[in-house]
């Protein structure tokens, strides 16, 4: 199986310091990715340099054998949609228009309108993402995590083949967390590969097969979320110690609890 | 592409989701609301062309419009065709000017408190003005007077400095483009009062000065108003296809970015598209306050946020509304005038107001 995305030797500075160093990794379509480490590791750097939005300053990134740079903004946009971990809505906007946002990159006309087809993928996406009962409300007066699933539909409603996420489930509580995870795995079901910088380790063990650890100064960890997190490199990345066996770190009653719900 | 995405199914809604379902706002549709925009505006110009010095009935000013030459009505249809209507239009054209570039300047500073002056239009406007008001008071380009010429080339050679003072590496963050613009207006308007101070006829010039930065009309003749309603044609017409960089903008520069905009390009095409609006708004009427700022506002409490909409009615109330303020500023104190944007504020001010007290919910902006 090809690649969707390639990342090769990657480095990003902000100023003279080097966030992480000669990153690489591919992502295949199928693939569901918790991100992990530390803040200020690079997670948010790392998901806007698989967008398109950060230049690398050293490596590069393929999109399809392609360096995503070749791509103009636009299409990429067509192909992967970056849930970011805040917006600030300035107006008044719906849900509904919010997420109508999303069919941005698809639209042809001068004028911006929607077509039958831009209509059909916002209910889709609104569906999916279950806010369909939300459409007319005020983005600005809804809880976190009915946000979270909205910024979610607008991403879906781009019809991407690669979805990342910065914190999903930042600041929500187990039950608000467990509808986002619902949907992540519903999309990747459906073919799109899910990308999640993700805080909570347990979660991590729990939704997603596949994980990515960076530790600044040391090489990007990747493989089945249990081996990645196993006890050295979780104190390595984070610092301290965590209760866990040789076979990783231990899932509490409450994470196997968050996965069968 | 990756579209058939599954059904929710019913287990996985949580009674958060199950909260009830909001109805669609009451917000005035196009269909109803351009009919009503179009009324308003064809009223506003009926008033305005009815009354002042020689009030003309309605029946007369259609007569004179379908064209019907009667003798008895010739005095009417001079005043007419000559002063009253060419002064309605202009009034117009500045205030569809004004409301388009408060609607693009708000929206791409993300900031409801933008005015088409944000980034130091009005200084520059000033300062030409008070150097063609001493310099060359008695002289004309294509009619204008030299202040109104000066005003509007300050304008864009300020708003022209602004941008290059706040481009840093190849970017323009707008939070420095704003302290520019500030910073630059504020010196220029001082040094148009410096320049009161050098000469010794201070009372003419200085009335003329302040009563052309409060904002007046000036009659027009039908060569200068084709001009300017040229540019504001254009500008319009500009401003159309940056309706969707714009709705994403209300999501954030980064959103609209990961949504395919070129960020700087957007912020170039909306900064010449807006100053080009409010330049020729200068030429005609000088610096009027509280149009812009206003407009855009009221017409975002009825009509919603979207800026397609934004922009068409915005255009449309803007002219009818500054047709109206300029009616009363022709006839509250006849036979002198007051400045229109003493105005445009007194009928503004408490509109706005109103309309943010009856929005029962707190105004989000």
């Amino acid at each position: 199986m090809k690649p969707l995305l390639s990342v090769r030797n990657v480095s990003y500075a902000y100023g003279p310091r080097f966030v992480f160093q000669d990153v690489s990794f591919d992502l295949f379509p199928t693939d569901t990715i918790a991100l992990m480490g530390a803040n200020g590791a690079g997670k948010t750097t790392l998901l806007k340099i698989c967008a398109g939005l950060l230049a690398p300053h050293n490596g590069e990134v393929l999109y399809l054998d392609k360096p995503l740079s070749s791509y103009k903004r636009r299409e990429i946009a067509r192909s992967i949609a970056l849930v970011p971990q805040e917006v600030q809505v300035t107006f008044d906007f719906t849900v509904q228009q919010f997420v109508e946002q999303g069919r941005t990159p698809h639209l042809s006309s001068l004028f911006g309108t929607l077509q039958d087809n831009d209509r059909r993928a916002i209910s889709r996406a609104m569906e999916c993402a279950d806010v369909t009962h939300l459409a007319y409300r005020n983005f600005n007066e809804l809880s976190g995590g009915e946000r979270q699933r909205v910024k979610i539909a607008l991403a879906i409603a781009q019809e991407p083949r690669l979805l990342l996420l910065d914190e999903p489930t930042q600041h929500l509580d187990i039950g608000r967390q467990a509808e986002v995870f619902a949907v992540l795995r519903r999309l990747n079901e459906s073919g799109i590969a899910v990308v999640a910088a993700v805080h909570d380790l347990q979660s991590a063990l729990a939704h997603f097969p596949t994980g990515m650890l960076i530790t600044p100064g040391l090489p990007l960890l990747s493989g089945p979320t249990a081996e990645v997190l196993n006890p050295s490199a979780v104190r390595q990345a984070f610092g301290v110690a965590l209760p866990g066996t040789a076979a990783g770190l231990d899932v509490s009653p409450l994470g196997v609890a968050v996965n069968g719900s | 592409m990756a579209s058939q995405v599954k059904p929710v199914p019913e287990a996985a809604l949580s009674a958060e989701s199950r909260s009830i379902a909001v109805a669609r706002p009451r917000r005035v549709t196009t269909w109803i609301g351009l009919p009503v925009a179009l009324i308003l505006l064809f009223g506003s110009v009926m008033i305005g062309t009815m009354v002042g010095a020689v009030p003309i009935s309605a029946r007369t000013v259609f007569a004179i419009l379908t064209g019907r030459h009667l003798a008895s009505l010739q005095s009417e249809e001079l005043i007419l065709l000559q002063v009253r209507l060419p002064r309605v239009l202009t009034a117009g054209v500045i205030g569809a000017a004004l409301s388009i570039a408060g609607v693009l300047f708000q929206g791409l500073f993300r900031n409801p408190m933008a005015d088409p002056y944000v980034l130091g239009t009005s200084g520059g406007a000033a300062l030409g003005a008070a150097m063609g008001i001493f310099l060359f008071p008695h002289s004309s380009i294509l009619g204008f007077s030299a202040a109104a010429s000066l005003a509007f080339v300050g304008s864009l050679v300020t708003i022209t400095c602004v941008y290059a003072l706040a481009r840093v590496g190849g970017k323009t963050p707008t939070v420095p483009l704003l302290l520019a613009g500030l910073a630059i207006s504020v010196v220029l308007s001082e040094a148009s009062s410096a320049l009161l101070y050098l000469r010794d006829e201070v009372s003419w010039s200085a009335r003329s000065l302040a009563l052309w930065l409060s904002g007046s009309i000036a009659a027009v003749s039908w060569t200068q108003l084709l001009l300017a309603g040229g540019m504001l044609l254009l500008g319009g017409v500009l401003s159309i296809p940056l309706r969707s960089v714009l709705n994403a903008l209300v999501l954030g520069e980064e959103y609209a970015q990961q949504l395919g905009f070129s960020i700087e390009f957007a912020r170039v095409a909306i900064i010449v598209v807006a100053s080009l609006l409010t330049s020729s708004a200068v030429l005609l009427g000088g610096v009027i306050g509280f149009v812009g700022l206003l407009v855009p506002h009221v017409v975002r409490l009825i009509v919603g946020p979207e800026h397609g909409r934004l922009l068409l009615f915005s255009a449309l109330c803007g002219a009818s509304y500054l047709i109206i303020a300029d009616s009363f500023a022709r006839t509250v104190i006849a036979p002198s005038e007051l400045p229109v944007g003493i105005l445009t504020a007194f009928l503004g001010g408490p509109l706005l107001l109103y309309l943010l007290r009856r929005t029962k919910r707190e105004y989000a902006l």
